[in-house]
């Protein structure tokens, strides 16, 4: 049985829209205009215990939503969902124990206070023994290496301080599931590193159900091995990463290595031109042309190696998003 | 219910060092919990001098003086002030880490209003010494009339923190509430008997006090703490009627927030 289940989930908002300007300001007063926004429309899908599985899909997809949704914040327009046999948006207390979810833009910590007495607050809420308390924390802050931060108040934290610190009280409770909304939003590259390995071993050793939303590829490539991509409230695909690219991207990348030089043979004319070197040359062809213009490459040019590859991820995601960028 | 006291527990402690961390805010928050019922000792009492009765509403000078001394504690403890904050934590989103809790984030509004209470004690007391000696009030309360009248200040001031927690739950359909948050301060000011002794009152106002539950937070536990002013029964319908009304905003506070949860769209993050 599924650990998560979603069966034609939908969402619609009313939000109230005017043109800009001051008189469209004092015509609002007299009439208000709504719009119907359908940000999840229909969703399916199922994630078994202990996978991750990362959700994609540009700003306003429905990815968001559809997380809040599951972890109780939002109520669907219609739809079901069931998360450890649980509805969420009954928000029963037995089910807000054994999830988390992070918002990589806001704060679960006192503003004011240390860390720790943010650590503290969440052990209590949430009745954890205080044996058990201490050795998660223990485990969590030598993990997040956040031992000499927890003292200090936390808006003096940096981003990544602060965020490493939101990724541990998250998890003080061992939550079962976990709804990872862009977790390395705003931090460096290192920093994205860590947190990414972290994740990968609090799902290895706690057999932890993720989800994860990213605007960065690598967040997605390192740590999932099933994705969810989401446009305009619909499931796009849903499958092994590698998939993503040979169901979505329609064209392939063609590289050969020459034995002679091009002497001014026309690429262009057979794709995009990706790489041009002396004897290296790289194309990118219609998926539907890619045969025919092996063939012709073979046949036209001294070829010393070709090989015929899915494009990186990074470029069917943007690409189907309309050139969104993925880093 | 044990969750939910573990999590106010955990919060007031929270609030409390928070609060303590801004001293020099909440010595100016308790001195202009102060200055507002001096202000009105003051002009009511120079108005009873001026009057052919030397009273306002059968209270003389003395009886003036004890009444805004003691409407001083009962403001104090019956301060509630959600329908600011909720407006902004629907409008920006801060609502929705509260609702991944386990517990309401009511308890948790409730401890940080506690612990302020608590905290501007330290500097409400002294203050209140103070001016109690300048003025000279007259207390008459008997032991029970200080019994009844203490379980009369709880019961008003839950009634007062529930009915505007669950007012402030109108944050869910217009989320800027700022407006909402006078007119209920103006309310309890006249109708509370804060502004001025209900009995002060134009019969029309009075009137509509007497049905409101507004005096039952503060006019009727202050009077009962200054003594001989409610009679035994008056003061059982008094304490019926907190009841009533803390019941009646139970049950508001219940239906608007399922209501308002359906409703809510968990915006910014």
């Amino acid at each position: 049985m599924p650990q998560i289940s979603v069966q034609n989930l939908a969402k619609t908002f009313r939000v109230p829209e005017r043109e800009g300007g001051f008189i469209a300001s004092v015509r609002s007063i007299f009439k208000r205009r709504h719009k119907e926004v359908r940000a999840v429309d229909g969703i399916h899908f199922t994630i078994d215990e202990g996978e991750i599985v990362g959700f994609l899909g540009p700003n306003g997809a429905g990815k968001t939503t559809t997380l809040k949704i599951l972890s109780g914040l939002l109520h669907p327009t219609s739809g079901e969902a069931r998360v450890m046999g649980h509805i969420p948006w009954k928000r029963e207390s037995e089910y807000l124990r054994r999830i988390s979810m992070l918002m990589g833009q806001r704060t679960q910590l006192h503003w004011d206070l240390p860390a720790i007495d943010s650590f503290l607050v969440h052990g209590s809420i949430y009745g954890l023994p205080k044996e058990q308390y201490r050795t998660t924390l223990d485990e969590l802050v030598a993990l997040l290496d956040i031992g000499d931060v927890l003292k200090k108040q936390v808006r003096s934290l940096s981003l990544g301080e602060r965020m490493k610190c939101e990724i541990c009280v998250s998890l003080l409770h061992r939550p079962s599931v976990l709804f990872l909304d862009e977790p390395t939003i705003g931090v460096d590259i290192a920093m994205q590193a860590r947190i990414r390995e972290f994740i990968r071993n609090y799902n290895r050793q706690h057999g932890a159900t993720i989800i994860l939303t990213s605007h960065y590829m690598a967040d997605v490539t390192a740590l999932c091995k099933r994705i969810i991509v989401i446009d305009k409230g619909h499931i796009l695909f849903d499958g092994p990463l590698p998939e993503l690219s040979r169901k979505l991207a329609p064209f392939k990348v063609i590289k050969i290595d020459l034995d002679r030089d091009l002497n001014g043979y026309d690429l262009a004319a057979l794709g995009d031109v990706l790489v041009r070197e002396e004897r290296k040359v790289s194309l990118r062809v219609p998926k539907g042309e890619a045969a025919s213009v092996t063939s012709k490459l073979l046949t036209d040019l001294a070829v010393l190696d070709l090989t015929i590859e899915d494009p990186p991820i990074e470029d069917v995601i943007s690409r189907v998003f309309g050139g969104e960028s993925t880093k | 219910m044990m969750a939910a006291m573990r999590a106010l527990g955990a919060h007031l402690r929270a609030h409390l060092a928070v609060m303590m961390q801004y001293r020099g805010e909440v010595l100016l928050w308790s001195v202009w919990g102060i200055v507002n019922p001096a202000v009105l000792y003051a002009m009511w009492s120079a108005a009873a001098e001026s009057s052919g009765s030397h009273e306002i509403a059968s209270y003389d000078r003395a009886g003036l003086a004890a009444y805004f001394l003691v409407m001083m504690i009962v403001g104090h403890a019956t301060g509630a002030w959600d329908v600011y904050q909720m407006g902004h934590f629907v409008r920006t989103g801060v609502l929705s880490p509260m609702l991944l809790h386990p517990v309401l984030p009511m308890w948790r509004s409730l401890a940080e209003n506690i612990a302020y209470k608590v905290v501007t004690l330290m500097f409400v007391i002294p203050i209140w010494i103070g001016f109690a000696w300048l003025v000279g009030p007259a207390f008459k309360a008997t032991a029970w009339e200080y019994l009844l009248g203490t379980i009369a200040l709880f019961l008003g001031a839950a009634l007062a923190y529930l009915l505007s927690y669950a007012i402030s739950l109108i944050a869910f359909w217009a989320p800027k509430l700022d407006a909402l948050g006078e007119i209920y301060f103006a309310l309890c000011m006249f109708l509370g008997g804060r502004f001025v002794p209900i009995a002060a009152l134009p019969d029309s106002i009075a009137g509509l006090a007497r049905v409101m539950p507004f005096r039952w937070m503060y006019q009727f536990p202050t009077e009962l703490l200054i003594g001989g002013r409610v009679g035994f029964r008056d003061t059982l319908i008094g304490l019926g009627l907190q009841i009533v009304w803390l019941t009646f905003s139970f049950v508001l506070f219940r239906t608007l927030w399922f209501a308002g949860l359906k409703r809510y769209t968990a915006v910014s993050g």
